[in-house]
Parts: structure tokens; sequence; C-alpha cells
């Protein structure tokens, strides 16, 4: 069953760009993982789906309904952590939580004190007191105490230390477990890897690749960088696997994937000074991508 | 209900504070009424040597100033001014403040409608000012007893204490209606002061030149205080249109908000 279906969906304003013609599903349980660089589209797809910001074409479904006539139903069982948290700065925490508990006509204070436990907020503090990292908990505990069956995130780690991102990252693990699905946007890779099921990678408004996370680690990308002693004879590492080739005389460079021994091999049969071999970070796998759109 | 509230929770200062500015303002100006009255053959010479713009300009009746009624008429502009800015400022804020303070997300993504969040805003403003109104008529009531000379008619006092929320009905319809038709209001006092005093001196001016139609323009002179102290009423056809006004603000504010678009910050 699908949680959330995305049908040809386009987001226009103006002339700026938004999302175009995009369409994807999450499926119920899975943990989805929503890539892209800065201004891709990501947070506009997200606004979309919570009723923000309205389509300019195309619609989308949460748990079989449609986002804008269904809207308030639907958000019933989200919870959505935005990359920024701003809450109501004169009250304090107990106060914005239990307003946030208003919402949804059930009790969830046992869950506030146990969300609030785990993750090690002070709820008797004034939001205005807090510190960026400790205001992010509060989103993420306002976010989780209604138990939803939807978990919308948007680059939900900024802020947060590496102690506290482990933590909430467990607490994901558990909702998922319990059933609940989660929808994931970073600009992180790492992070996406380490949780995710399935990727969609966005850029310029555009899905530009879905694909599950063990088929993207198995296309394991490499970045090598060879110096030579010699200049190499141009076009010597033109081989089946090889992206992105640059020879500028004694400096090679190049992105990989497929067989490391045969590439090994291949650098072996030359005289070599130094050679790097570097996980390729986000960006460059996004312009590869990108680059095989074109 | 949480969101009504929530939000009557949240202007809870600002409505106690404007609450005890006004009735402080009208105890101040009754309590100058029992010299003012024992003079009032003085005073009225002093007036009468004064140019004729002056007087309609500060909305004095040489009739019936000397009366308590009359007196009231006279100080009831500048409450009126106070209980506008009041109005403005609340119509204004209580829905620009969540983009404003970027509480926005927070709200929007509870399971509840555009609609439901207007009305429970609109509602807590309501009531904000009719608490405001209800305890400013005690007080202006309470006071006008102590200082009385006279017997004078209650329910010309009345109605005109109770255009005070007539005023500010108007003015929180339509800071209501440019809060939601605008993007962001990054700051909500330059807009509301300047609306305010924009249509106080509207009516000002309109009073000196002493032109009928200018009174449509300003909230302020829809209920001509000083007729209804010397026993009149309120006017229909101001009523109508004030109305009218109230009525298509906040039938637009519904109709623009829900179809608004609310960006991140």
């Amino acid at each position: 069953m699908n949680v959330i279906e995305i049908d040809h969906l386009t987001k226009t304003y103006g002339q700026a760009r938004g999302i175009t013609d995009l369409s994807f599903t999450v499926e119920k349980g899975e943990i989805f993982g929503f890539i892209g660089p800065n201004g891709a589209g990501k947070s506009t797809t997200i606004r979309t789906l919570l009723g923000l910001i309205h389509p300019t074409s195309g619609s989308a479904k949460i748990f079989g309904k449609d986002i804008i006539q269904h809207g308030p139903e639907i958000k019933r069982e989200i919870g959505y952590l935005p990359s920024e948290v701003f809450y109501y700065d004169n009250m304090k925490v107990k106060d914005l939580l239990k307003y946030s508990a208003s919402f949804y006509n059930k009790d969830c204070s046992k869950r506030i004190k146990e969300l609030a436990e785990v993750m090690d907020l002070d709820l008797s503090k004034k939001i205005d007191d807090l510190s960026l990292g400790n205001k992010k908990k509060v989103g993420i505990v306002q976010g989780l105490l209604h138990g939803p069956k939807l978990i919308i995130l948007d680059e939900p780690t900024s802020g947060l230390d590496p102690l506290m991102q482990q933590k909430f990252f467990e607490l994901l693990e558990q909702e998922n477990k319990k059933g609940a699905t989660i929808l994931f946007s970073s600009h992180i890779l790492s992070e996406v890897q380490r949780l995710c099921n399935r990727v969609a990678i966005v850029k310029e408004g555009k899905l530009i690749q879905l694909e599950k996370i063990s088929t993207l680690k198995e296309s394991n990308y490499k970045r090598f960088k060879i110096e030579t002693k010699t200049p190499v004879s141009a076009g010597y590492f033109r081989m089946v696997g090889v992206n992105e080739l640059k020879e500028e005389g004694q400096h090679v460079s190049f992105l990989y994937k497929g067989n490391i021994n045969e590439v090994m091999r291949k650098i072996a049969a030359i005289e070599i000074q130094n050679v790097w071999v570097e996980e390729p970070d986000l960006e460059e796998i996004f312009m590869h991508y990108y680059e095989k759109e074109d | 209900m949480n969101m009504f509230w929530h939000e009557l929770r949240a202007y809870r200062k600002s409505t106690i504070t404007w609450t005890i500015t006004m009735v402080a303002l009208v105890a101040m100006m009754f309590s100058m009424y029992p010299t003012f009255a024992k003079d009032a053959g003085q005073f009225k010479a002093m007036l009468e040597g004064m140019p004729d713009t002056v007087l309609k300009a500060m909305g004095l009746d040489m009739d019936t100033i000397t009366s308590l009624l009359g007196f009231y008429a006279y100080t009831f502009a500048y409450i009126a001014l106070c209980g506008a800015i009041q109005a403005m400022n609340l119509g204004t804020s209580i829905v620009s403040k969540e983009v404003r303070e970027k509480t926005a997300d927070f709200l929007l993504t509870k399971p509840v409608t555009r609609s439901q969040i207007i009305t429970s805003k609109l509602s807590a403003a309501v009531v904000s000012l009719i608490l405001t109104n209800v305890i400013y008529l005690v007080g202006a009531f309470l006071m006008a007893s102590v200082v009385r000379i006279d017997e004078y008619s209650f329910m010309n006092f009345f109605l005109i204490s109770i255009s005070l929320l007539f005023v500010q009905l108007m003015f929180l319809a339509l800071g209501f209606v440019i809060s939601v038709l605008a993007r962001k209001i990054k700051s909500v006092l330059p807009i509301s002061l300047g609306t305010v005093f924009a249509f106080f001196f509207i009516g000002v001016f309109g009073a000196t030149t002493g032109d009928q139609t200018v009174r449509y323009f300003t909230p302020f002179k829809y209920v001509d205080v000083a007729s209804i102290a010397k026993g009149g009423g309120y006017e229909t056809p101001f009523v109508i249109i004030a109305i009218l006004f109230i009525a298509a603000a906040i039938v637009s504010s519904y109709v623009v908000y829900v179809k608004k678009d609310i960006h991140a910050v």
C-alpha cells in the first residue's frame, strides 16, 4: 500500500522554478530518503504535501486521500519537523507541547514525558531561553507526540549534536518498527544511507533517480586521482565504468563505478607518483546523474 | 476551541493594558468635569473668542459642552482614537504574526482547516474587544455617576460609550483584511498607527469644512456622538455601510487565506 502518491506535481512561483512534473510513491513502512542540493525542490514538495502551498498542477495523495480535499483529516496522522523550528517564544516548552497535543484529541502526556526523557529536554523552560539544538528537540517531540503514521522530516539534523542525532535516529527506527512511514529529506547522503530503504534524488525541481539504497551502495562510485611520473597517453583510462575523465599532463582524475580490480590493474601498469581513492561527495553524484539526464 | 483560548491568552496582556489605559483616560477626563462645569460661563466666553474652524476641528459644540454628555461626547474622540489603535493592532497582528514569528509551519500542519484558524483568531479578537468595552463601560459609568451634577440620559450615555466597539470592529476588520492580503508584515505598529491617524485626521478636517460626505470615509465619524449627546441616535445609512464593510472585509479574509501559499522562512 502506498502512503504517499505524488502524481505529476508541479509548483511554480511566478517565473521561478519550484518543482516540475514530479511523480513518485512512498510505500507503507518505508523510510524514504529525499535528497538533493539546496534549492532542488525538496521543501517545496514537502510544503505542498502538507498543504502549506498549493500545487500549480498535478496532484498528490496521502493515505490514499487527496491532499487538498482531505488536508485536515490527513494531517491527523502526520508528524512534521521543519528544518528550522520556531515556536511561540513566550510559552513554556510544556505549554507548547500541550497546545500541540490539543489538536489531536488524544492524551499525549505520557508520550511527551517519554520523548522528553529520551531527548533530554527540560519541559519547564521557556522556549525563548532555549538554544538552537534544544529548540530542535522541542520540534522532534512536537512531531512525534501523537504517534503519527507518517513522519515528514525536512533536513532534521541541523543543530543537533552527534549524540542527539544518534538518539533521534534510534527514535525514528523505533517509530518505523511500530509501523510509521518516514519521508526524510536531506542533502547529506551519509544520514540517508544509514536510515533509508529507498531514495529519490531531485535536482532543479525534477526527479533524477529513484533507487534502493542497496543498489546505490552496489553502484559504488569512487573518485580516483592519480599523479604519474611521466604524462599518460591520452585516453589511457578510457574504459568501461570511467566517467568525468580529466587528463592534465601528469594529473588524471575520474569517477569510477565497476570492478575495482580492473581499474587497479590499469593503474598498476603505469609508473605512478601518488594516488587518491575517495568517496565522491553527494554533489558529484548529483552532477553525474544530472549529466546522464542530458 | 484550543486555538481560540490560545489566542485569547496570547493577547491577554495587551487587552488588559489597553483597557486600563482607556478607563484611566475616561476617569481623568471626567475628573476635570466638575471644575469645568462650575466655571462654564467663563469657559464659554473664552471659547467664543476662538476661531470657528478651530472649535469645529476639536469637535466642540457650544450648546452642549457644559452638560455631562456634551462634555463626554467631546472627550470621547480621544478614547475612540485609543480604542481604534488597539483594534487595528489586534487585527493586523493576529494572523500575520504566524508568518512574522515563523510559527505558521507549526499551526498550519495541524489537523485544522484554514477557515477554522481564521474563525478562532477572529473570535478571540472580537471577544478581547468586547471584554475591553464591558470594563470600559462600567468604569466610565461609575466615574460619570461620581462627577455628575444634573441628571443625564443613561441610554444616550450607553450609545456614546458603545460606539467605541462600533469603531473598533471596523478597524479590526480593516486590519484583518490587510494582514491577510499582505504577503508578510514586518512590523505592525507603523501600519496600524499610520492607518488610524490618517482616518482620525480625515475626520478632523472633515469637521472643519462641515462637509457631510467626508463622514463616510472615516470610521471615526460613523457615529455622531455630539448629536447623541443632544438626544439623537445612530444613523441607519452609516450603520448599514459599516456592517457591509465589516462583512466584506471578513468574507474576503476567509477567501484569500484559504488559498494563500505560506512560504518557507
